[in-house]
């Protein structure tokens, strides 16, 4: 779930530069984008939270 | 690369547990006695006119120092006393006091509305006289015009402020005690930031004990600080501003603007250095990563995004050479920024949707996993309230509000207030409250809501732009309430000592903003931020309160698809990127929220950020270091509010006096 949830961001990314660059920046297709990116971001935070319940909190005491 | 994934939840957690230094107490005592009580009230009021005043001269209010004097103060008492401070007493005494130093500012709209009436742009846009007669009185009426808010003039708009307040307080105090109840005591949602508060109150009460602690020394250098640095910035121009027609300015209030000095390799850049060098004591709060990308998110902006892309492929086409910040804010503003920063809110929605439904169904698993689950039976002595009782105060509260609201609006559609209040506050709230809950911020937010629903109304007229709509939140309410379970500080000595200062500070607050509005027109050279940023408030005010005008105004002219989209597809791609390369969420709020802002307003923030980072930690550790945090801050406040005070006190002494010409 993961591979595909990093996919579908970079799909959408790339989707989204396209959009910009060759297709003048056009809402339609920068929306299309959006959609796809939003996909991938609500798959990421689903597996995210649901792959292990046991797992909290003791992570992330460094991350400066 | 090995990087570990963190979700975003256990990201700010962590954030979170840096401080919390206690767990909290589960015996519960009443806080209100008559010595907080009039402790609050002498500290709060005292307070107040120099916070006002401050608002209007720097644009800081310093209202943050006031609860931490009485606090400061009161154990100091105590310990001379051979007594001691409980914790729920200073905890109260923290909420009344700050609610007694913020009372003048609850009618800072009637004076913005009084300036906003008469300013030429008003006249321009055609709205200054279609602005209702409950915000303000019309703009050539004496009470205007001689700068009196105790006269009669303004009746109906504070007669309908007050129904307002007396009817939010009721919504407020019962759908977030519900909302507590639910999260806190039913699902067991563990309210990460809730420690933090309640920590500086009981770390305080500590010290009535015998000796003397650290805390008093690092209030003390806080405080003179700050009383150095407020003589500097805000008592030479107010003390000269009392004296000479023009102030003198050590540091320019607000900003140094270096945007003409940047223009010959950065066109359309902006940096405007705000001078305000208290805001380094956010730095040292705020989150290292967020303060540091922010930053740089908006260098680039300024130097790279705006002059060598936007301008060069004349997206930003109104800029020409010789304009200061404020005109070249408002022109890429108007060219693009403005698009692109709707689009910027709405990937915060989508983000905070993201992050926050998945907690749902995860909160559900683990408890069937857990096979328990929190009791709705209270604490024993907490002081509750029943919640049929808060059910129907909240009814009545919000019945009442809707009503005021079509009195006050009577041809916009009943249907949607309604809605409003009755489908989408609740749900909001609830949301809310699950997210602080989880992770102590708020997640769900729809960004334009009112501006959706007049569009959707297709109700044209100006004074639903002044009208309150009943779509509210009391979600981050509930936090509070968390930390008076924390501090033990029963519920109901809570609400007594918040309806009992609530007259009180009524009426005080309204004398006190009237004599602050007869020493000068409120914006003029003695008040410099308010006379720097009202003027371009105005225009502002002015193009959103006109943008659904005939369906052709200059702000809806402004608003393109292309741009909102760019910034919202944008934004949702960083974040993509970002957690594709399993790097920290709280880089996004700062990327995003720097991305198109100016850098210069930034620099205090960013020094504070970095001294904290990599001296104050490494010398005195980081659980001290966040120990000393909010002691420092409030040091420093209290020596700004005390510059403030006796610079106000000084000015309504000197315009007191009549000089006689013999």
């Amino acid at each position: 779930m993961e591979r595909v949830s990093g996919f579908i961001i970079i799909l959408g990314t790339l989707l989204w530069l396209f959009s910009i660059i060759f297709l003048e920046g056009r809402w339609q297709w920068q929306m299309f984008a959006a959609l796809v990116l939003t996909i991938g971001i609500f798959c990421a935070h689903f597996w995210e939270e649901l792959r292990n319940t046991d797992s909290s909190g003791e992570s992330g005491d460094g991350q400066e | 690369m090995a990087r570990e994934r963190v979700s975003q939840a256990d990201e700010w957690q962590a954030w979170a547990q840096r401080y919390d230094i206690e767990g909290g107490i589960r015996t519960f005592e009443s806080g209100l006695t008559v010595k907080v009580f009039v402790g609050a009230l002498f500290v709060g009021l005292l307070m107040m006119p120099g916070s006002i005043y401050l608002g209007y001269v720097s644009g800081e209010s310093g209202a943050g120092a006031a609860p931490w004097v009485a606090v400061i103060l009161f154990t100091e008492l105590a310990r001379r006393s051979f007594t001691t401070a409980r914790r729920q007493e200073l905890y109260m005494l923290l909420g009344l006091t700050g609610a007694a130093v913020g009372s003048g500012m609850q009618y800072r709209s009637f004076i913005w509305y009084a300036y906003f009436i008469n300013t030429p742009q008003a006249a321009s846009y055609e709205i200054a006289d279609k602005i209702p007669a409950w915000v303000v009185p019309a703009g050539d009426s004496v009470g205007v015009l001689t700068r009196s808010l105790l006269h009669p003039d303004w009746m109906l708009p504070i007669g309908v402020y007050l129904a307002g307040k007396l009817l939010g307080t009721l919504r407020s105090v019962s759908a977030q005690y519900i909302l507590f109840r639910l999260t806190a005591d039913l699902e067991r949602l563990p309210y990460p930031m809730a420690p933090i508060t309640a920590q500086g109150a009981t770390a305080l009460a500590e010290t009535t004990g015998k000796e003397e602690t650290w805390r008093w020394r690092v209030f003390s250098i806080g405080s003179m600080a700050g009383l150095i640095w407020g003589f500097l910035y805000i008592g030479v121009p107010s003390l000269t501003g009392v004296m000479m027609s023009t102030p003198i300015q050590i540091l320019k209030i607000p900003w140094i603007d270096f945007t003409q000095s940047i223009e010959g390799f950065a066109p359309t850049g902006v940096f405007a250095l705000r001078t305000d060098f208290g805001q380094m004591l956010f730095g040292f709060v705020l989150p290292f990563p967020i303060v540091m990308t922010e930053f740089i998110a908006a260098m680039a902006t300024q130097f790279v995004l705006n002059p060598q892309i936007l301008y060069r492929f004349e997206i930003l086409h109104q800029w020409k050479p010789g304009l200061d910040v404020r005109a070249v804010g408002l022109y890429n503003g108007l060219d693009f920024w403005m698009s692109a920063g709707m689009g910027k809110s709405f990937s915060f929605a989508i983000v905070g949707m993201a992050a926050s439904i998945p907690m749902l169904f995860k909160m559900r698993r683990s408890k069937k996993t857990a096979g328990e689950r929190g009791t709705f039976a209270p604490p024993p002595n907490r002081g509750d309230f029943p919640i049929w009782l808060m059910g129907l105060l909240w009814l009545v509260g919000m019945g009442g509000f809707v009503w005021l609201i079509h009195w006050m609006v009577p041809n916009f559609p009943l249907s949607f207030l309604l809605g409003f209040a009755f489908l989408y506050t609740p749900l909001n709230s609830y949301i809310t409250a699950r997210t602080f809950g989880v992770l102590g911020r708020d997640l769900f937010d729809i960004p334009y809501l009112h501006e959706i629903t007049f569009i959707l109304s297709r109700y044209e007229e100006v004074d639903i732009w002044f009208a309150p709509l009943p779509d509210e939140d009391y979600g981050r309410g509930t936090q509070s309430w968390r930390v008076l379970e924390l501090t033990g500080t029963t519920f109901t000595s809570n609400l007594a000592g918040t309806l009992l200062i609530m007259p009180i500070l009524i009426v005080s607050g309204i004398v006190v903003m009237h004599f602050i509005w007869k020493i000068a027109p409120i914006p003029s050279a003695q008040y410099p931020y308010a006379q720097m940023m009202w003027p371009i408030n105005a225009t502002n005010e002015c193009l959103w309160k006109t943008s659904l005008r005939d369906g052709n105004s200059q702000m809806l002219q402004a608003i393109r698809g292309d741009y909102v989209a760019a910034g919202f597809t944008g934004s949702l791609a960083i974040y993509g990127m970002l957690w594709y390369f399993k790097l920290p969420s709280m880089w996004f709020y700062g990327i995003v929220g720097g991305i198109g802002a100016d850098p210069g307003s930034m620099v205090a923030r960013l020094l504070g950020a970095i001294i904290g980072r990599f001296y104050m930690i490494k010398r005195f550790g980081m659980k001290r270091w966040y120990m000393f945090n909010p002691v420092l801050a409030a040091g420093f406040a209290c020596g700004v509010g005390l510059i403030g005070m006796g610079t106000v006190a000084i000015a309504l002494v000197s315009k007191a006096v009549i000089v006689k010409p013999f």
